[in-house]
């Protein structure tokens, strides 16, 4: 029991919420500003650490500087398929009706390529490789190196996202489209600009959140999904849209799956999250979570 | 109910009755592709009887299937295999009428989400208990042959495009897409909502159950990830969407699609498969949303995803 309340555990619960509150930051702007449901976002992590691994074991470059190459091309891929896809989605009348359900069936289709193409490309074994894993002692705590750069790096971007949403126009802009869509293009908001701009931001910080991993975590074609159902829990547990409070929500998630496990066994760990999700589901349903912006 | 037009059941009839002598002159092969193909005919029925009707879509109907083989090989020695069938099926419903009592009042793609979590939750609990009880697979040795199962199946399938077509054709099924164009409006004008929604998610798990039951025979194994494993509803909406319609024609031609496509490539390359379903499943829903049935048939009503 007193391991509980050890350090050791509330600095892994840290270091997985950070992840869970850069990944959810993601798929919430995508939402709030369009009303699609990103069923391929852990899929761009799954990319974005394949990236660094590439990087890493072919010309050894750190993951701290892979991290913007896989940063920006996961954006360029998420501009890509605005362009390709989901802005004939969002202009045909009769699929934007049923946009929600529709932009989930089309990232799932999405989400199985991109599993499917990696399997092909990289094979399915899992792979990894050691970066920054010299052990640093804090008092009786005993952390990794790479773990505390995770930390601290999505610590900062998340500073940096809260920042450029409070005082950047653009940040404004996708505050503004998410409040209110028709209201916003009747104060000059260029819609369309700032709906590519969200999905090049969504799909930019879930590559770099799989940079971050692919240091402390083995790297495999289909390790995007959890992180995908883990965003949808976050994004829904903090209210569809509402991005201050999805960040809370992603560390909170951090600590229930870190003490969750810890308190009954690994292999309840599954279990454990789709047993949260189905939680958050019903309560959402129920009107108990944040509203869903109109 | 509207009369039963001639022509279609004539012809129902004479396909189900020349099917049944397969065995008589198929080969194994022949047997083993019809017996799959009825599998996802009467898979894809069942679901279209929920989802294509109502709106609600299922990404969870791998759970039925999977409680119905884990019936299936629970009972297995203790109980008549055919006694078994029915009964899984009966589980499989009982289990949808109390997981769908809380799932259904949730809408849209949070009911979509709540299915695939509701099965996934599922198949990661029965993988722990397995795990406790110390049993990572389950054999059934001594399984009906596999002719006996194929016609097993077949009935299944027609029982299945039977319930469709009835549904469809009935005072409940129009109320189910009275439910899909407008669930407010329903209600208001009568239609006991609640009751019809739950009523659709327990009959359109029946079957399902049922075809886990004689699919757990077939295989000759019980192995929980591969039982309630994901691809069994992913491979239900593809179908669902490719054929695209809420009456029985749609999941004929999805499945007819499918079990071309998965002989095609699945055993080949499974990797190639998966790819080419994604990207159907995105080219019929920017392209194609309303299916093959709307092309072929044009006439087929509008449905929903």
């Amino acid at each position: 029991m007193s391991t509980l309340f050890s350090g050791q555990l509330l600095f892994a619960a840290l270091v997985v919420g950070s992840i869970y509150v850069l990944i959810a930051l993601g798929l919430n702007l995508v939402f709030g500003t369009m009303r699609l449901l990103d069923a391929a976002h852990g899929d761009i992590v799954m990319l974005g650490a394949y990236t660094s691994f590439w990087l890493f074991t072919l010309s050894g470059m750190s993951p701290l500087l892979s991290m913007l190459v896989a940063g920006a091309l996961s954006a360029g891929f998420g501009a890509a398929i605005y362009y390709g896809l989901f802005r004939r989605l969002l202009a045909n009348t009769q699929l934007s009706q049923r946009l929600e359900g529709n932009s989930l069936l089309l990232f799932f289709g999405i989400s199985i390529i991109l599993q499917n193409v990696a399997a092909l490309c990289f094979d399915t074994t899992p792979r990894a490789y050691t970066y920054l894993d010299g052990i640093i002692r804090f008092g009786n705590v005993a952390m990794t190196g790479n773990r505390i750069a995770v930390l601290i790096i999505a610590a900062v971007l998340c500073a940096a996202a809260f920042l450029f949403l409070r005082f950047h126009i653009y940040g404004l802009a996708i505050k503004a489209l998410i409040q209110h869509r028709q209201a916003a293009a009747v104060v000059g908001v260029n819609i369309e600009r700032i709906q590519l701009l969200s999905f090049a931001i969504g799909f930019g910080l879930a590559g770099l959140a799989g940079s971050l991993l692919s240091m402390t975590e083995q790297i495999t074609p289909f390790m995007g999904f959890p992180f995908t159902v883990a965003g949808f829990v976050t994004v829904i547990l903090g209210g569809l849209g509402n991005l201050t409070r999805g960040m809370a929500a992603g560390m909170f998630l951090g600590f229930v799956e870190i003490y969750g496990v810890a308190l009954t066994s690994p292999s309840l760990h599954s279990v454990l999250i789709y047993g949260v999700f189905i939680v958050v589901l019903f309560l959402q349903s129920q009107g108990l979570l944040g509203r869903r912006p109109s | 109910m509207q009369p039963v037009p001639i022509r279609t059941s004539l012809i129902f009839v004479a396909v189900i009755g020349a099917a049944s002598f397969l065995p008589q002159f198929g080969s194994e092969y022949v047997v083993a592709v019809a017996l799959s193909f009825a599998m996802w005919v009467a898979l894809a029925q069942s679901w279209t009887v929920l989802c294509g009707m109502t709106g609600y879509g299922s990404f969870g109907h791998a759970a039925f299937y999977g409680m119905g083989a884990y019936v299936q090989v629970l009972t297995w020695g203790t109980l008549s295999p055919w006694l078994s069938v029915p009964l899984a099926g009966l589980v499989s419903c009982l289990f949808a009428l109390a997981a769908g009592y809380p799932a259904l009042k949730v809408r849209g793609p949070y009911f979509v989400m709540l299915t695939f979590g509701l099965a996934e939750f599922l198949k990661f609990s029965i993988i722990g208990i397995e795990a406790t009880l110390g049993q990572f697979s389950r054999l059934i040795i001594g399984a009906p042959s596999p002719n006996a199962l194929y016609l097993a199946m077949l009935g299944l399938a027609a029982a299945a495009t039977l319930i469709t077509y009835v549904v469809s054709n009935s005072r409940f099924g129009y109320g189910l897409r009275a439910i899909r164009e407008e669930e407010q409006a329903a209600e208001t004008i009568g239609i006991p909502v609640a009751r019809y929604k739950l009523t659709a998610f327990g009959l359109s798990a029946f079957i399902p159950g049922m075809v886990g039951a004689v699919m757990a025979m077939r295989l000759s194994y019980f192995e929980p990830s591969q039982a309630f494993d994901a691809l069994i509803s992913f491979n239900i909406v593809v179908m669902a969407m490719i054929g695209g319609s809420d009456d029985a024609r749609g999941p004929l031609l999805g499945a007819l699609f499918l079990i071309g496509l998965s002989e095609l490539l699945w055993a080949r390359a499974p990797q190639v498969y998966m790819i080419v379903l994604g990207a159907l499943l995105v080219f019929f829903v920017l392209f194609a949303p309303q299916g093959l049935a709307k092309q072929l048939f044009g006439g087929a009503r509008r449905r929903a995803t």
